[in-house]
């Protein structure tokens, strides 16, 4: 299949629109379709992996069709080593939040399977895109769905946390999107013609006022998806709100738009900025790292305490990004992935006593472990996983991260690991109260086992935790050359300054995408009327 | 001078639709005072209007009547939009007259005849042209919003509309004198060969400008001129709203264009822009922050309108070809996008003298699917938000802002939409997190008509949002002709 990232995103999409016309009713129907359609995209993604070529850095399987000719807007997708994961990790949460959720959502089931596969295919859309005005609208295309999903069936004060949700993320995106305008026309002038593909503004050299300001209106944005301190307080609003499906699917996927989106675009647009701003970015992260893990460690409710945490965790991720060195970028990528799994678990698991005991409290538990064994087992080998313990995939995305920056900021390398000892804290306190000691509410003495749907949704994502754990090669092998040309893009912004000579840099033509290259001429300045 | 006869040959070929258009509102007229054939005056009616819109592509392009009426590709896309909403209103109108019980022939007849004005201002080559064509359109308008006459807010709105109409009119007439007083013409092309040298600072040009921009801006419902907005829109039947906030509106900006175009040397030199520039931002703050106070739908749909006429002036501060192309698919956008809103707001059953609030679509996007998911995407599509149409309307009006330089309104625009996010997302709010009894709930009218223009809007919104490259064909080619 030639046309196989269309495929993932369109399917999804596609029965969304059949479900539509599903009689309300027919619960069971709308459920099977559902499920069957996302572990469909799930089985389509896994070829990705088949086509994908190792040491290939540029994008694959590139598809690219003129959309908007006047413009020079094409819909252009492609994978490389730093979305191919979140790709995956995107079509892997969706069939394990409609397992989990199979029985816990009673209220219009046909709209919550609708939103959570539009949702789906708008996240891979983001993660594949390669003109930026295609990765604009599925950036915006994936709000809509999780507005609702908080907003309708979210908890007591779900409406001001869907709507909080919704203007954070839009005032940031907005702005970006005069930053892509303002791209697109430094780019018109350089090129002769419109153009918006992202590989193709990568070759641009842009003066370093210009380049701090775009850098602002593109980092705001990503910083406030992250959530990056101090942009993080709709995080625990929407969290703690939303159901267990939202919850998984925001904090899964929906916070690594943000991290892949400064990979993506910050990084290597806006080098000059980047290198001078990045000690900034840093200070902002190990800040979240710490402040997070702090607030979690105080929270008695557990969503928010995962909320938080998830806080700390993406602040790794930006410190590994910002250290700009390979083994930390590679280490931020991969714990994208990891704290999409294990926090994606942790929700699943927090929403399966909730669905049961109606409460999130710690106080109102204590022993599970005896009335619960299977349940304790997973809860515990989750949080092990998002502790970072040896053996498991948060270990070894931590500490390529730390290893990474140490070599360029080692202080804040040092505090930023604190937080890693903050994280066995507040995390194995979370355990110890919730799982260990008498069973002290006699509620808690006949709570129901965990089900069927709920482990099933669960074994893949502990497969994955042990197999990054302990094989981390497997995926690490597929991002560095990527990772490699992102750097040198970096590095030679950097280098060269304002320098116009650079407009010859060697880049990657759009149409022929397999990784060939050839030399752009210097475009001349072009006035219009 | 010389005198040249205004009847060439082929003038009937020239205003083939503008004549259709009158002799069917003459039919309705006929038909309508038949109570047994009262019936059929709405399908009539859109027949009338199909007629005329496949007329378009009979008209011969050029110029006719001694150089004073212009037919172009500009002329044709604006004249569609016209038609377009014209239909839209027609078809959201048919069940609202009849569950009103006020159906009647001329109703119908009034929108056509307005429509021919609406189509005369766009295609008018000299300011007296347009004024004509202005005055068809108030008259029309007068009376269909006041059409609900035994309610009195709809009385109370055509009389507030009539009264500050007539002075807005008083401006435009008096600046209008002035212009052919400075310029000894009234005519674009000779008044263009005046300002290649005219002197900006004089006095007498200003005070004409400052005139006519005044009572245009009325006609546009631009800030500081928007007051009777949304007293007009809250009071007027709902078909005749949604159509009175985009048809008229697109006329006036065509009208807008071409003055504009015949003042472009000068125009970019003096401070006049800057006024306009000051009008954009006044009403994008202004209609977006307002908006968001009204609980009354109609009335927060005329405060975002008054925000949506800000962001259509951005593209006129650098008059290109590309800004008017841009203002051209915005208005079509603003067609399909707004009306729809109005449309499914006059499909509430409800006493028409209270007010349509927020609190009256609650719970609808469960209890009826479709309308609800209608009301969204023309929300999301006002707020816009990608894949609809509005995103692709207002990012070409912010991409042609930045090629232009005017980076700073583009910003202030960016802004202030964020903050209509606001007031959109609340409508979505009420339709699917706000719970409400059947009951409870104020019923809907699901008829045929309604229904299928709301559907036309939805297919609408998203066929643009999504492949806009033949509507951009369309505008571009027509925007090149149109500027020299």
């Amino acid at each position: 299949m030639s046309n196989l990232l269309s495929w993932i995103i369109w399917l999804p999409i596609a029965v969304a629109v059949v479900l539509a016309f599903f009689p309300k009713d027919a619960v069971g129907a709308i459920k099977t379709t559902g499920l069957i359609a996302s572990i469909a995209t799930f089985g389509l993604s896994l070829l990705i992996l088949n086509h994908f070529q190792e040491g290939v850095a540029s994008f694959q399987l590139v598809e690219s069709h003129s959309w908007i000719p006047q413009w020079g807007i094409r819909y252009a997708l492609g994978v490389d080593g730093i979305s191919l994961w979140l790709v995956l990790l995107t079509t892997l949460l969706t069939p394990v939040v409609f397992l989990s959720s199979w029985n816990a959502i009673h209220k219009h089931p046909k709209e919550y399977v609708i939103a959570f596969l539009i949702m789906e295919a708008a996240m891979i859309g983001v993660f594949v895109a390669i003109d930026i005005l295609v990765f604009y609208v599925f950036f915006e295309l994936t709000l809509l769905p999780m507005y609702l999903v908080i907003g309708v069936w979210g908890g007591a004060n779900r409406i001001y946390a869907a709507i909080k949700f919704f203007l954070f993320t839009i005032a940031g995106s907005l702005l970006m999107l005069l930053g892509i305008i303002y791209l697109a026309f430094l780019r018109y002038h350089d090129l002769g013609r419109p153009d918006f593909s992202i590989v193709g503004l990568y070759g641009l050299s842009i003066p370093m006022t210009t380049q701090a300001i775009l850098f602002g209106a593109f980092a705001l944005a990503f910083a406030i998806k992250v959530p990056l301190f101090p942009l993080h307080t709709w995080l625990p609003d929407a969290h703690v709100e939303a159901p267990t499906g939202g919850s998984i699917i925001l904090a899964g996927v929906m916070l690594k738009m943000g991290t892949y989106g400064f990979l993506r675009f910050c990084l290597p647009l806006f080098p000059d900025a980047t290198a001078k701003y990045a000690k900034w970015m840093i200070a902002l992260a190990v800040i979240g790292v710490i402040y997070g893990a702090l607030v979690a460690w105080v929270q008695p409710d557990m969503k928010k305490l995962v909320a938080y945490s998830s806080v700390s965790h993406l602040g790794f991720c930006v410190l590994g990004i910002f250290a700009l060195n390979q083994t930390a970028i590679e280490g931020s990528i991969l714990q994208m992935v990891n704290h999409g799994l294990s926090t994606g678990a942790l929700f699943l698991l927090v929403g399966v006593i909730y669905e049961r005991r109606h409460t999130r409290l710690l106080a109102d538990y204590g022993g599970l472990a005896a009335v619960m064994p299977v349940y304790a087992t997973l809860f515990v080998i989750a949080v092990l996983s998002s502790v970072g313990l040896p053996g498991l995939n948060g270990f070894v995305g931590e500490f390529l991260i730390l290893a990474g920056s140490f070599k360029t900021h080692p202080t804040a390398t040092v505090i930023a690991t604190s937080g890693v000892i903050l994280a066995a804290i507040y995390l194995l306190w979370l355990v110890q109260r919730v799982f260990f000691g008498p069973v002290t509410n006699e509620e808690n003495k006949s709570i129901p086992e965990i089900a069927w749907n709920e482990i099933a949704a669960m074994v893949p994502l502990i497969v994955l935790m042990v197999w990054i754990g302990v094989h981390p090669n497997t995926f690490l092998r597929k991002m560095s050359p990527s990772v490699q040309q992102l750097l040198t893009t970096v590095q030679k912004g950097g280098e060269r300054g304002n320098v116009m000579v650079a407009s010859r840099r060697v880049i990657l033509s759009r149409e022929d995408g397999e990784g060939s290259r050839r030399a752009r001429p210097f475009a001349p300045l072009r006035v219009t009327r | 001078m010389t005198l040249q006869p205004l009847i060439e040959p082929g003038w009937v070929n020239a205003i083939l639709p503008e004549v259709i258009l009158s002799v069917a509102g003459m039919v309705m007229m006929l038909v309508g005072a038949s109570p047994k054939l009262r019936q059929a005056t709405a399908p009539l009616a859109l027949i009338g209007f199909v007629i005329a819109a496949w007329s378009e592509n009979l008209v011969r392009a050029g110029r006719f009547f001694g150089g004073t009426y212009e037919i172009s590709g500009i002329t044709r896309i604006f004249d569609i939009t016209f038609l377009l909403a014209a239909m839209l209103a027609t078809l959201f109108a048919r069940e609202y007259l009849q569950r009103e019980n006020i159906e009647g022939g001329e109703f119908y007849a009034l929108l056509m005849w307005g429509t021919v004005g609406m189509m005369m201002m766009a295609k008018g080559l000299d300011l007296l042209i347009v004024i004509l064509g202005l005055e068809l359109l108030s008259i029309c308008i007068f009376v269909l919003v006041g059409y609900h006459r035994r309610i009195p807010v709809s009385n109370e709105a055509s009389l507030k509309y009539f009264l500050m109409g007539a002075f807005a009119t008083g401006f435009i007439l008096y600046g209008t004198a002035l212009f052919y007083g400075a310029t000894q013409s009234t005519n674009f092309a000779d008044m263009s060969r005046f300002f290649a040298t005219a002197n900006p600072s004089d006095p007498l040009l200003t005070i004409a400008f400052v005139l006519l921009m005044s009572g245009l801006g009325f006609k546009l419902a631009v800030a500081p001129f928007h007051g009777w907005a949304p007293d007009v829109y809250q009071g007027a039947p709902s078909p005749v709203a949604g159509w009175l906030s985009v048809a008229p509106k697109a006329a006036t900006l065509i009208a807008v264009i071409r003055l504009f175009a015949a003042m472009t040397p000068m125009l970019e030199h003096a401070v006049w822009i800057k006024m306009v520039a000051a009008l954009s931002i006044l009403s994008m703050v202004l209609g977006n922050a307002v908006a968001i106070a009204q609980r009354d739908l109609k009335r927060m749909l005329a405060y975002s309108g008054i925000a949506h006429v800000g962001y259509m002036l951005i593209a006129l501060l650098t008059l290109r070809d590309e800004s008017v192309a841009a203002i051209a698919v915005y208005t079509i956008t603003y067609a399909l996008m707004n009306i729809g809103a109005f449309g499914v707001v006059s499909m509430l059953e409800k006493n028409q003298n209270d007010p349509q609030t927020l609190d009256d679509i609650a719970g609808l996007g469960f209890r009826r699917p479709f309308y609800g998911l209608a009301l969204t995407v023309c929300m999301f599509s006002l707020s816009g938000l990608p894949p609809t149409a509005g995103f692709i309307a207002k990012f070409y009006i912010f991409k042609t802002a930045v090629d232009s330089g005017h980076v700073t309104v583009a910003l202030i625009g960016i802004l202030t939409s964020i903050v209509s996010v606001y007031y959109y997302l609340r409508v979505v709010y009420f339709l699917y997190m706000k719970e409400q009894p059947e009951a409870e709930a104020v019923p809907m009218d699901r008829g045929i008509f309604a229904t299928g223009a709301l559907a036309i809007s939805v297919i609408g919104i998203f066929v643009i949002g999504i492949f806009p490259t033949p509507l951009f064909e369309m505008a571009g080619a027509a925007a090149r002709a149109l500027l020299p």
